[in-house]
């Protein structure tokens, strides 16, 4: 029997699958308007534009890719899935982008926003609900003393308006809401 | 009495309060009562949708599920949940294998999402519901000669909405304002992202997305800029020092939810608005009130010293 | 020559799909693969597999436990064994280090974590093959 030849998908058609639920059809569809980039409000802060990118991805420049702020940079507004010629939904493009990293752990440690996620969904998992200003817990790393200095200030303000409530909120059923998730995520840690 | 699942948001117990203090207020003079949705979870944000969209999904169907039981829709007077819920309820509809696993998930919880209800936001039900008329037949100090720029931001008119609004080109927030007797300006910025997310994630792009849209307020001449996101409130205000310190500008705009206007319009006093709270006073809207009070006053003395 | 077994695999990671593709046409099984659980769910609807491997975090997220509940309330497919490839504690460790993982969410047929040694999956894939045959006769 001779060895069979298989297709193996290319980066772009790999990430193309993970946004298989967005009903898009596939990144290789991109025309290169740069549509995406006109309507982002963050583009200036991103190494590359969201047409580079998945001009990038198409290329199958994986690692330049990955290395690159684009997606967590995203505030998801979907203004660049609303105004898409090509239906490609880039803001889920950016939404797939920061899971893959993550699950592949090959997320970038220097940004703030895997960390604060990970805080933000773990915070959530314990008590059901976040403790607004749900940044506070982020404040610490994010700019080192002098930024918790800064947001103490802030926090200060809010607090004499009687905004900053003093102890966390959580909700009444943690314990079979855990159980829900778990069933989600089947980790033993969960529920 | 039109009646709705409230779902309140993590915020309104904290940073927005005034916003929930006003819902309901606005609510109760315009014949809408909110119940609250009891024992609701966090809606996910964005975090969840980052690591993984079905528990984002489970988080949203928890609440769903519990409105249902009471068989009323569920009215979101935050845009970031609004968008969160509305999505999940319609991917939900659309899905049944994914409604089908999200009740296994449930089932740990008592629950069952059956998708028989509605996902609203606060504005629309003011809108639509209870109609631009009931609201101008209820104003007794109009905010006549208030520059009021309307903020619509991005979660509430995006996405996947097929429901009949104009996401491109909305109107509702001008005529409601409109309603109240104030101005509403033309506000350039005004289906803008403000950058709520990116706050902790990325500091200075958030900085520079609130600083376009101050700009844009100010370029407009707006006394007030309103909003129907508890987020957006707290970015626009309470960061508009740092974005003075950062760009070297001198904004100090004014602030405020669309229901402390409509509160206001309607002759409901301040505290029970929540005002009062804001970091940056709005003052021309409280002389404007003011104003409108001394005149519904006056011809009352004139008639008791001239009897 | 008896008939070759037909495996479907449903897996996102097409470096991981090569590397037990290759395994497992070596050791004469004939291999259908799909990289999400859409087209995986109707390729085993299209055409009779003996055995399903699955991976389980693709796509939206831990999507191989929708896929595996659903093939197991198929009235077509509820015999299928399957068999659960997956890196859900690495890919998830950001979140949960060091958390088990749950087997108990479907009656599997087994679950095995990455990275699978050739000579196990060959074993495994074998034993549950063999199984399926003795518990069902009949059903393919």
């Amino acid at each position: 029997m001779p060895p069979a030849t298989y297709h193996t998908p290319s980066f772009a058609e790999e990430i193309s699958n993970e946004m298989y639920a967005t009903g898009t059809r596939g990144l290789n569809c991109c025309i290169q308007c740069a549509t995406c980039s006109a309507a982002c409000p963050a583009v200036a802060f991103m190494d590359h534009t969201p047409r580079r990118l998945i001009g990038m991805i198409n290329a199958g420049l994986r690692d330049d890719v990955l290395n690159s702020n684009t997606f967590w940079t995203c505030a998801s507004c979907y203004s660049c899935s609303e105004h898409c010629p090509k239906g490609i939904r880039p803001s889920e493009l950016m939404y797939a982008l920061k899971r893959y990293s993550i699950w592949k752990n090959r997320y970038r440690g220097d940004l703030v926003g895997p960390e604060f996620s990970r805080l933000f969904v773990k915070t959530i998992m314990r008590t059901g609900k976040s403790y607004e200003p749900g940044y506070a817990p982020a404040f610490i790393f994010e700019g080192g003393l002098r930024g918790m200095l800064r947001e103490m200030q802030f926090g200060m303000k809010l607090l004499a308006k009687g905004r900053i409530p003093l102890l966390p909120s959580r909700i009444m059923r943690v314990e079979s809401f855990r159980r829900m998730l778990s069933r989600i995520v089947p980790l033993d840690g969960i529920a | 009495m039109k009646r709705y699942a409230y779902f309140p948001g993590c915020s309104a117990e904290t940073v927005s309060a005034s916003y929930h203090l006003s819902a309901v207020e606005a609510g109760t003079r315009l014949g809408v009562e909110f119940e609250e949705i009891e024992d609701w979870n966090c809606c996910g944000a964005t975090p969840y949708t980052n690591i993984d969209e079905l528990l984002a999904h489970a988080l949203c169907a928890r609440n769903l599920a519990i409105a249902e039981r009471e068989h009323l829709d569920v009215v979101a007077p935050c845009s970031a949940c609004f968008k969160n819920l509305y999505h999940t309820n319609a991917c939900l509809r659309a899905e049944p294998d994914l409604a089908d696993h999200m009740n296994y998930a449930l089932e740990a919880d008592a629950l069952r999402f059956e998708g028989t209800i509605a996902v609203r936001h606060l504005i629309h039900v003011f809108v639509e519901d209870v109609g631009l008329e009931a609201v101008r037949r209820k104003v007794t100090h109009p905010l006549t000669g208030v520059r009021v720029a309307p903020y619509y931001g991005c979660q509430l008119v995006r996405p996947d909405r097929h429901d009949g609004y104009d996401a491109a080109a909305p109107r509702y927030f001008e005529d409601l304002l409109a309603a109240t007797g104030a101005t509403p300006v033309d506000f350039p910025y005004r289906l803008r992202c403000c950058g709520a997310s990116l706050m902790v994630a990325n500091r200075p792009a958030a900085l520079a997305m609130v600083r376009d849209l101050l700009r844009s307020a100010v370029q407009a001449q707006a006394d007030v800029i309103a909003t129907t996101c508890p987020l957006c409130q707290l970015n626009l205000e309470a960061y508009q020092g740092d974005v003075n310190r950062e760009f070297g500008t001198e904004y100090r705009v004014p602030v405020l939810y669309f229901t402390q206007l409509m509160g206001l319009a309607m002759g409901i006093g301040r505290k029970k608005l929540g005002i009062g709270r804001e970091l940056i006073p709005p003052t021309k809207v409280l002389e404007c009130v003011a104003r409108k009070a001394a005149a519904a006053e006056a011809p009352k003395t004139a008639e008791v010293s001239h009897p | 020559m008896t008939q070759r077994k037909r495996l479907m695999i449903i897996d996102d990671d097409p470096d991981f799909v090569a590397a037990i593709r290759a395994t497992l046409d070596e050791a004469g099984y004939e291999t259908e693969v799909a990289h999400n659980p859409r087209d995986g769910f109707a390729a085993l609807k299209a055409r009779p597999h003996d055995l399903l491997l699955l991976d389980l975090m693709m796509g939206r997220g831990a999507e191989g436990v929708m896929v595996a509940r659903k093939v197991r309330k198929d009235p077509a497919l509820k015999h299928l064994p399957i068999l659960i490839l997956t890196g859900i504690r690495q890919q998830i460790a950001y979140l949960f280090p060091g958390q088990g993982v749950d087997r108990d969410f479907v009656s599997l047929s087994e679950l095995l974590e990455k990275p699978v040694k050739p000579e196990l999956l060959l074993e495994r894939v074998g034993a549950l093959l063999a199984g399926a045959a003795t518990a069902a006769p009949g059903v393919s």
